[in-house]
C-alpha cells in the first residue's frame, strides 16, 4: 500500500500540552508506512487579507505542509468553549486567498482533548463546523471528546492500557478513510 | 447619568475592513456621555498559556487594562470560515487568562457583524455567542445586527440615511443594555 502523510494540528503550543501528548501518542498506534507531520502554528503572522498573495516565510511553511499531506489530525483544547485562537488562525491562513485554500478536499479528523469532563466536545462542534465550511471531508465517528487524566498516556508516551483499544479503532478508522482518498 | 466607556473589538485586522468602517459610524450615532474605545487586537503574540506564569507582553497587558476600564464590549466581526476570525478568538483567550483572572467577566456585551455575503456573519456570531456565554458576559439579544455591506451602507465616515434608524435602534438597545448592568 502508498505510503500515507499525515499533517497533525494541535490546538495548543503550551510546551507539556495534553493535546500534543494524546496526538503523539495515537500516532505510535498507526502502521509503519504512515508517517506523522506534527505542523508548527506558534510562529504564524496573523491572518490579515491585506497579505493575500505576499505569504510570510512562516505562512508559506504551512501551506507547503498541509499540501503534501494526504490527511490532517487536528487536536484540539478547548479555550472559553471554542477552538483556540491560534488554532484557528492556522486554519484562516491555509483558507486564502479566496479560491486557493490548501485544506479543501483533504480528509480530516477532529479530537478533544481536557482536563475537564467536557472533553473538549465543545471546541470539536465549532472545529466541526469550520472544517466543513472548508470543504474538508471530516471523519464523522468514532467521536473522540478525551477526558485527560493521569494514565491516559503512559510514562512512555503510549496511550495508556485502559483506552489502547478505543484509541487503536479511532487511529485504524482514520487510516481507513485517508486511504479512500489518497 | 454617568458616562459610560464601550470598548470595541473588530475582529478584522485589514487596513479597509468593512467591520471597522461600520463600528466608527455606529460609534458616531452614541449618545453624548457614551465613548467608544477602540480596541487593538493585532499586535498580540499568540496565546500561549506557559506565558501565564510570567507578567504579560506589553500589549497583552494593555488589552486586559482597556478590557477591565470599560462598562461593556461590543464585538463587530466578520466571518472566516463559518466563524470568527482567529485574531479575534486569540484576543479573546488573552483577557480570559490567567485562569480565574478572566477580565470579561460581567462586562455586558453585544454582537454585530458585517460580512459581503447575505448571512451577514450569522455563523460567525453564533460560535463568538457560545464564547461569551461561557465567559459570563450577558449579551443584547435583539436587535440581531447581521450586516450585509453595500454601497452607501458608510458613506464620509457615518451611516448612509437609509439604515441610521436601523442602527440607531441598535445603539439605543445596547447602550441602554450596558446601563442596567452597570447598576
Amino acid at each position: 500500500m502508498k505510503p500515507l502523510r499525515i499533517a497533525v494540528v494541535v490546538g495548543s503550543i503550551r510546551q507539556d500540552s495534553y493535546s500534543r501528548r494524546f496526538a503523539q501518542a495515537l500516532a505510535r498506534l498507526a502502521p509503519d508506512d504512515v508517517k506523522f507531520d506534527f505542523i508548527r502554528i506558534d510562529d504564524l503572522p496573523h491572518y490579515n487579507q491585506d497579505h493575500d498573495g505576499h505569504d510570510a516565510p512562516e505562512t508559506q511553511r504551512l501551506k507547503r505542509a498541509i499540501e503534501a499531506a494526504d490527511g490532517v489530525l487536528f487536536v484540539t483544547p478547548e479555550y472559553s468553549r471554542s477552538i483556540p485562537g491560534v488554532l484557528k488562525n492556522a486554519l484562516d491562513l491555509g483558507a486564502r486567498p479566496y479560491g486557493q485554500s490548501r485544506w479543501a478536499g483533504k480528509p480530516a479528523a477532529a479530537v478533544g482533548v481536557s482536563p475537564g469532563a467536557m472533553a473538549g466536545s465543545m471546541a470539536v462542534q465549532h472545529l466541526r463546523n469550520v472544517l466543513a465550511a472548508m470543504d474538508m471531508r471530516t471523519l464523522a465517528g468514532p467521536e473522540m471528546y478525551i477526558h485527560w487524566q493521569d494514565g491516559l498516556v503512559d510514562a512512555e508516551g503510549r496511550v495508556g492500557e485502559g483506552s489502547r483499544a478505543f484509541a487503536q479503532r479511532f487511529m485504524d478508522t482514520f487510516i481507513d478513510w485517508v486511504r479512500r482518498f489518497a | 447619568m454617568s458616562t459610560l466607556n464601550i470598548a470595541v473589538v473588530v475582529g478584522s485586522i485589514r487596513k479597509d475592513s468593512y467591520n471597522r468602517q461600520f463600528a466608527e459610524a455606529l460609534a458616531r450615532q452614541f449618545p453624548a456621555g457614551v465613548t467608544a474605545t477602540f480596541i487593538r487586537i493585532d499586535d498580540l503574540p499568540l496565546y500561549c498559556q506557559d506565558d501565564d506564569a510570567n507578567p504579560p507582553a506589553p500589549a497583552v497587558a494593555r488589552l486586559r487594562q482597556e478590557i477591565k476600564a470599560a462598562d461593556g464590549v461590543l464585538f463587530v466581526t466578520p466571518e472566516y470560515n463559518r466563524s470568527m476570525p482567529g485574531v479575534l478568538k486569540n484576543a479573546i483567550d488573552h483577557a480570559s487568562r490567567p485562569w480565574g483572572q478572566s477580565v470579561w467577566a460581567g462586562k455586558p456585551a453585544g454582537v454585530v457583524g458585517v460580512s459581503v455575503g447575505a448571512a451577514g456573519t450569522a455563523m460567525a456570531q453564533q460560535h463568538l455567542r457560545n464564547v461569551l456565554s461561557y465567559l459570563a458576559m450577558p449579551q443584547l439579544g435583539q436587535p440581531e445586527m447581521f450586516i450585509q455591506w453595500k454601497d452607501g451602507l458608510v458613506e464620509g465616515g457615518r451611516i448612509g440615511a437609509a439604515s441610521q434608524a436601523f442602527v440607531q435602534k441598535f445603539v439605543d438597545a445596547f447602550v441602554g443594555w450596558v446601563r442596567r448592568q452597570a447598576g
